[in-house]
């Protein structure tokens, strides 16, 4: 059970849980470097003095790390809902929502790719770099617009599945 | 009014920056355009995004004008970054801002691609600000830690044996306190919003207030913007953004960064200028600094040796000049 | 075209009937913030901007310790560290009435501070203290009331992650939040047992006092508990000592918590991996509203709504207190509707310019301020006001997703019975949001001393 990347599903959906659930893992393991640096900056400051790119590596790195769990969060259903309102509704309206849900996801993270694709190519245009170690910020989009595909079929995905709840399938 | 622009800026509203500056900029442009001018100041980022955005704000017209520091974005204003240099940045804010003015056509426009520049400026120059060291010579800040203005202030705190720190501007007073940094290099006018007096003891320049390099900021408009104005318009921004008022800026920042300084000095702190003895030894060390600078632009093709040379030049010319 | 400000509340309104039609809070801020700012200004702007917005959001600095402060929590709910905690809390408190629900509270406090969230807390917790309760035979409504209750301090305890991004709004400084928690968070311990001492005095059946443990079992007990103190110490206290600024503490802390548990052989690598799933499920939720809010927030600038409404406050001429009450029974008020991040994020924007305004600006002295501090000090006060009545919506009907969780977990009680156990508790925060506004140096007085 701890190691069930495809959460249930099989074919198609069950293919991009499992993309989502190891791209989010690689993620953590971006974050698990970010936490080392940081450890070890400190030690190293105490000791000897501080590693003057932790900063900087700290914000591509958390950046990089949270893109790259929004698919996992699509689905797995861990965004935030309230849900009073429809707490009596039946579970066909529920999936009527959930679908509309879905699709602006869907939409949004479409949308957020191509945007984001232009952002990279402004940043390698006009060589944006981090100020120490001058890394080419245009390096750090690149898994993030990776994230972004995955997170739009994450969210495919969702449609798909309430789209048959609705459908009573 | 006809024409409304919206101006963006990382500061509060009650910043120096923008009660000295901004307000008295923008309120020139809309008299000299008859009060066909608005110009809206949104401070504190209030339109969105991170400080380092604004420059993409300005050039993508999210926003018509902007006030930013360049080091937000470390490598765009790769010319620019000339007058940031210890050495080349003395200590008269005017006078380097008349130079970056006399040598904007000829030396910096390449900088400011997609965007229509109102004026740059640089502040009164990056001053040592120690939490309970006295220094006197490089060999004191050996081993210290201090924070980190830009990227070129990286390679001076480097070039003093001390070690760069990067951290978030709110985080400094305690960091101070605390000694997790040991100073900062970093102007007077910083003194008063983050009252750097109760976390410092020393305050340190060079002698005749030479400074540790600087940074330079720009108030820019988006250039599709710029161009659709008309004429009398356009000129009611170029009036409001002379030669003059160059020079005028560098004053206001001058007066800020002396009150500053009076702030920490009132309540007890130990102010140091040192003697030209002790000052030609921070020259020397830091002397590799823009050596290193001139060998990276080289690489991008910019002939960074002459814009040295030149900076230097008309800063000097140019002092005085008020 | 209708005006910016109509154009604002319209926008208000459907944000809100969204949410109540279970859009995710984060889709449909965005969605919101990105088709009102595009109907008002042309849809060049949001094209634009979203090239780097999400970007600039998820990399800011100061918000790297929230999925660090999110991995050492689940590290942490692993490592056996909640259970470590209870068995030292119950060695010492389980003997007298009520004494294993003091126990819960008391651990709760513990793990809160290791956490930076209050649902983490409540179902950690819950988990081992809820067994432990119903084996005491107390009684339902106040072992699940405790836990529910006590979760809350997973969010008031720092570290926190609501305060972080409270502090990150407002430009305060994190470790200025984190020290002014921490006196507000010890009193919400104490009125809490003193209100489960209350309650097992009217009602002794409902807390049972039992024998108490073996001498032998006790030391080991004790014993057990140093690391978490360790570990708390080390991450905290450092913060507050300054020997490091929060992101590299919270670094600290996810490695000393993976360490204990390697030690204990609680967390290998399957722990691990279900720790970094959990932390990209929450981080991945928390970012995402923040980008929302964000959108939200370019759309309500242009609109001017902040502006219109900070003014139109001001000019109502009422008593600096009457707003900040009125400002506080609209946060419970939308507490029914929102989760607290979503609430800080969405609110606090408007809330603070007001407050800072009334105040006499942001540079106001204490001398001659309309709430008898600076405004850097009303800066750190409210937001430990707001944290708490934000952080009431979670055991309070109709929502109240701590009690939710603790009723999934206790399936033999009814959620009635835990809403009914919750509610001397939410009397007791009552009291602390008074006794807070009443004494701002319990708020403000460790600051002052952390700042030296
Ligand atoms: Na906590
Ligand atoms: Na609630």
């Amino acid at each position: 059970m701890a190691l069930d990347l495809k959460l249930g599903r099989s074919g198609f959906p069950g293919a991009v849980a499992a993309a989502a659930t190891l791209w989010a893992l690689a993620g953590g393991m971006v974050l698990l470097a970010v936490v080392l640096i940081n450890f070890f900056s400190v030690i190293g400051g105490v000791v000897w003095k501080p590693f003057p790119g932790d900063f900087e590596l700290t914000e591509i790195g958390v950046a990089v790390a949270a893109f790259s769990f929004l698919p996992y969060t699509q689905i797995t259903g861990a965004n935030v809902t309230a849900d009073i309102f429809t707490a009596r509704a039946s579970p066909r309206t529920i999936a009527a929502f959930t679908c509309l849900a879905a699709l602006i996801a869907v939409l949004f993270a479409g949308f957020l790719t191509w945007r984001m694709y232009f952002g990279l190519l402004d940043q390698k245009a006009y060589n944006y770099t981090s100020a120490i170690l001058q890394i080419p910020l245009w390096w750090g989009f690149v898994p993030i617009l990776i994230s972004l595909v995955l997170l739009a079929l994450a969210a495919i995905v969702t449609f798909l599945e309430n789209t048959r709840i609705f459908a009573g399938t | 009014q006809e024409f409304t622009f919206k101006l963006h800026q990382p500061l509060s509203a009650n910043a120096s920056a923008q009660v000295n500056m901004l307000e008295p900029w923008a309120k020139a442009v809309e008299e000299n355009s008859g009060g066909r001018v608005k110009i809206e100041i949104f401070p504190s980022m209030t339109l969105g995004g991170r400080p380092p955005e604004l420059i993409q704000q300005v050039r993508d017209g999210v926003v018509d004008l902007i006030w930013t520091v360049n080091g937000y974005t470390p490598g765009l204003f790769p010319r620019s970054e000339a007058f940031e240099l210890p050495t080349v940045y003395k200590n008269d804010p005017v006078a380097t801002n008349l130079a970056m003015h006399d040598m904007f056509e000829s030396d910096l426009k390449e900088d400011y691609k997609g965007v229509e520049v109102m004026f740059l400026h640089v502040h009164a120059g990056q001053a040592l600000q120690m939490r309970d060291k006295e220094v006197r010579s490089p060999g004191d800040t050996a081993g210290t830690k201090l924070r980190i203005p830009t990227r070129t202030g990286a390679w001076v705190i480097e070039s003093l044996g001390a070690a760069p720190t990067a951290m978030p501007v709110p985080e400094l007073p305690t960091a101070l306190q605390k000694g997790v940094v040991d100073g900062a290099l970093i102007p007077w006018e910083i003194i008063p919003p983050l009252k750097i007096q109760d976390q410092t003891e020393y305050q340190i320049e060079l002698n005749n207030q030479e400074r540790f390099g600087n940074t330079t900021f720009q108030v820019a408009m988006n250039q599709a913007r710029w161009d659709s104005l008309p004429d009398d318009i356009k000129q009611a921004f170029r009036d409001a953004s002379n030669r003059d008022w160059w020079a005028k800026v560098g004053e206001i920042w001058r007066k800020a960064d002396d009150d500053g300084l009076k702030i920490a000095v009132d309540s007890g702190n130990t102010y140091i200028a040192l003697s030209e003895e002790e000052t030609e030894t921070f020259r020397q060390a830091m002397a590799p600094v823009v050596d290193r600078w001139i060998e990276e632009v080289s690489d991008s093709g910019i002939d960074g040796a002459g814009l040295v040379e030149k900076a230097r030049g008309l800063i000097a010319e140019n002092a005085g000049a008020q | 075209m209708t005006d910016p400000i109509t154009l604002g509340v319209i926008a208000l309104i459907v944000l809100v009937a969204l949410i109540a039609i279970r859009i995710p809070i984060a889709y449909a801020m965005i969605l919101v913030g990105g088709i009102g700012v595009t109907m008002m200004d042309g849809p060049a702007l949001m094209l634009s901007q979203l090239k780097t917005l999400a970007y600039g959001q998820f990399s800011i600095y100061d918000l790297s310790v929230v999925p660090m402060f999110v991995l050492m929590g689940a590290l942490a709910s692993r490592a056996g560290l909640s259970r470590a905690l209870f068995r030292a809390a119950n060695a010492w408190l389980g003997r007298m009435p009520g004494g294993t629900a003091m126990a819960s509270i008391a651990s709760c406090a513990g793990f809160g501070a290791v956490c930076g969230s209050s649902l983490a807390t409540a179902v950690t917790m819950g988990r081992v203290a809820l067994p432990e309760l119903s084996r005491y035979k107390y009684s339902g409504a106040l072992a699940t009331g405790s836990l529910a209750a006590g979760g809350v301090l997973g969010i008031l305890i720092p570290p926190s992650v609501v305060l972080i991004v409270y502090a990150v709004i407002v430009e305060a400084s994190i470790v200025d939040m984190f020290a002014a928690a921490l006196l507000p968070g010890i009193l919400a311990v104490i009125l809490f047992l003193l209100t489960i001492a209350i309650y097992v005095a009217i009602n002794p059946k409902a807390g049972p006092a039992h024998g108490g443990v073996e001498p032998g079992e006790f030391r080991e007990a004790t014993i057990g508990v140093i690391p978490v103190l360790l570990i708390f110490g080390i991450v905290l206290g450092g913060i507050y000592a300054g020997l490091y600024t929060p992101t590299p503490a919270a670094a600290i802390g996810v490695v000393m918590v993976w360490l204990y548990g390697a030690v204990t052989r609680q967390i290998r690598i399957g722990e691990l991996i279900e720790s970094l799933k959990e932390t990209a499920s929450t981080t991945g939720m928390i970012y995402l509203i923040l980008l929302g809010a964000e959108m939200m927030k370019i759309f309500m600038s242009r609109a001017g709504l902040p502006q219109a409404t900070a003014e139109w406050i001001i000019n109502s001429g009422h008593a600096p207190m009457t707003v900040m009450i009125l400002l506080l029974v609209g946060l419970i008020a939308l507490g029914c509707l929102m989760d607290s991040l979503s609430m800080i994020l969405l609110v606090i924007p408007f809330f603070w310019p007001v407050l800072s305004e009334l105040n006499g600006g942001i540079y106001q002295a204490a001398d001659g301020a309309a709430f008898g501090m600076s405004t850097e000090d009303l800066k750190i006060w409210f937001g430990i006001i707001a944290l708490i009545v934000v952080e009431l919506g979670l055991i309070t009907p109709p929502v109240g997703m701590n009690v939710f969780v603790i009723s999934a977990l206790a399936k033999d009680v009814p959620m009635s019975d835990t809403f009914k156990g919750v509610m001397p508790f939410f009397l007791a925060e009552l009291v602390r949001v008074v006794l807070i506004l009443l004494f701002p140096a319990l708020t403000l007085w460790l600051p002052m001393l952390v700042r030296g």
